[in-house]
């Protein structure tokens, strides 16, 4: 099928949403199902049919979403009803709507520090002791960690070595055991 | 950061955080409207904001007329009838609002949001002709239960609202909790 002119297609807005917490690990396609889900059960299947909702991207803790022309109010509210992901409490937080991708990736540009690496990402200088870099200072029982997921409250860390590396997962019972008052409060 | 220059918050006391003026709460629940109206008489001069959970008819027309009763909440998980015009009228005349809890439409889904919206419609249509004093409230327990004033404006669309309607629900607690004393009585 060919693809229709430009004067025949369909007008779209696209919406920037920030993701709350900051942190959350979350995949688009994950996000779209809860998405559909709230705008359906808000709206119905007709209403959600005419809106079209869809979730273009998710970047550095903002998710890009889409909607038809004239239906992006109905989406945001629809959106406000959103609350679980993956059994975990979440809140979107619609910031802007526009015309274009472009100009809204200008605002997540101006909104994200340059100079702070989410998880999942290499871009840009980072600080000591965030995610992912080797020169960070954390300790888990007197070996030095690197953390290398880090999803809200929880973090994952990886012992840091030539050999013997072993991936450490933290829970509540090992952090009691181990007694996890040395843990730096970077961590 | 979401719009709000202060928040309700129950069991616990009046203070100032970043800017954000805490107001203490109390909410009475399942007891008798004489009880009400005992820890009512306690709760005086505290500057609380006394909220009572709505019950049936006869206990909402009594506790509508309550001095001292500043919001009746619940109301969409209250019976249809328990909430009628003459318990609007005497909100209405006794300055106490009726609180609109927009948790039931954020974290509820199917026939429970369905009631909810439902009695609010209805809520809204004695709201128009008595006009007594609207409140809002998300029942947030974290950051992530609270909604922004432009995302409360959206959601009480959903049932009639306009943004005047919000604005004025979001005035709600200081129009019922103010004592008027400073005003000026025309006697004549």
């Amino acid at each position: 099928m060919s693809i229709r002119p430009p004067t025949l297609r369909e007008k779209r807005r696209y919406l920037l949403a920030r993701i709350d917490p900051a942190g959350t690990l979350v995949e688009p396609k994950d996000l779209y199902y809860v998405v559909y889900e709230a705008v359906v059960s808000l709206f119905g299947d007709v209403a959600a049919a005419a809106m079209q909702p869809s979730v273009i991207a998710v970047e550095k803790g903002y998710a890009l979403l889409r909607c038809r022309r004239g239906a992006e109010r109905e989406f945001a509210i629809a959106l406000s009803t959103l609350s679980a992901y993956r059994d975990c409490t979440v809140a979107i937080r619609v910031l802007a709507v526009s015309g274009t991708i472009e100009s809204l990736r200008e605002r997540i540009a101006a909104l994200v520090p340059q100079d702070v690496a989410l998880p999942g990402q290499d871009t840009g200088p980072v600080q000591e002791g965030t995610p992912g870099t080797g020169a960070c200072g954390y300790r888990f029982d007197s070996l030095p960690v690197d953390a290398v997921v880090w999803n809200g409250h929880k973090v994952d860390v990886i012992e840091k070595g030539f050999k013997n590396t072993r991936r450490l997962f933290l829970t509540t019972e090992d952090l009691e055991i181990i007694h996890a008052t040395t843990i730096p409060d970077g961590l | 950061m979401y719009g709000y220059d202060s928040i309700v918050a129950a069991d616990t006391p009046a203070a100032e955080v970043c800017g954000i003026t805490v107001i203490p709460g109390i909410l009475l629940t399942g007891i008798p409207a004489k009880d009400v109206q005992s820890r009512v008489k306690k709760c005086r001069g505290t500057g609380s904001v006394v909220a009572v959970q709505v019950g049936d008819n006869g206990f909402n027309r009594a506790i509508a007329g309550t001095t001292g009763v500043h919001i009746l909440r619940g109301i969409h998980a209250a019976d249809k009838r328990a909430f009628d015009h003459v318990a609007a009228k005497i909100a209405a005349d006794n300055n106490t609002a009726l609180d609109i809890d927009l948790s039931v439409i954020i974290f509820g889904r199917g026939r429970l949001r369905q009631k909810a919206i439902h009695r609010y419609l209805d809520l809204m249509i004695l709201y128009r002709r008595f006009e007594f004093p609207l409140t809002i409230s998300s029942s947030a327990q974290s950051v992530l239960g609270l909604r922004a004033v432009r995302e409360v404006t959206g959601l009480c669309s959903l049932f009639g609202m306009d943004e005047t309607d919000v604005q004025a629900a979001l005035d709600g607690v200081g129009r019922v909790t103010d004592t008027g004393e400073s005003l000026v009585k025309v006697i004549s």
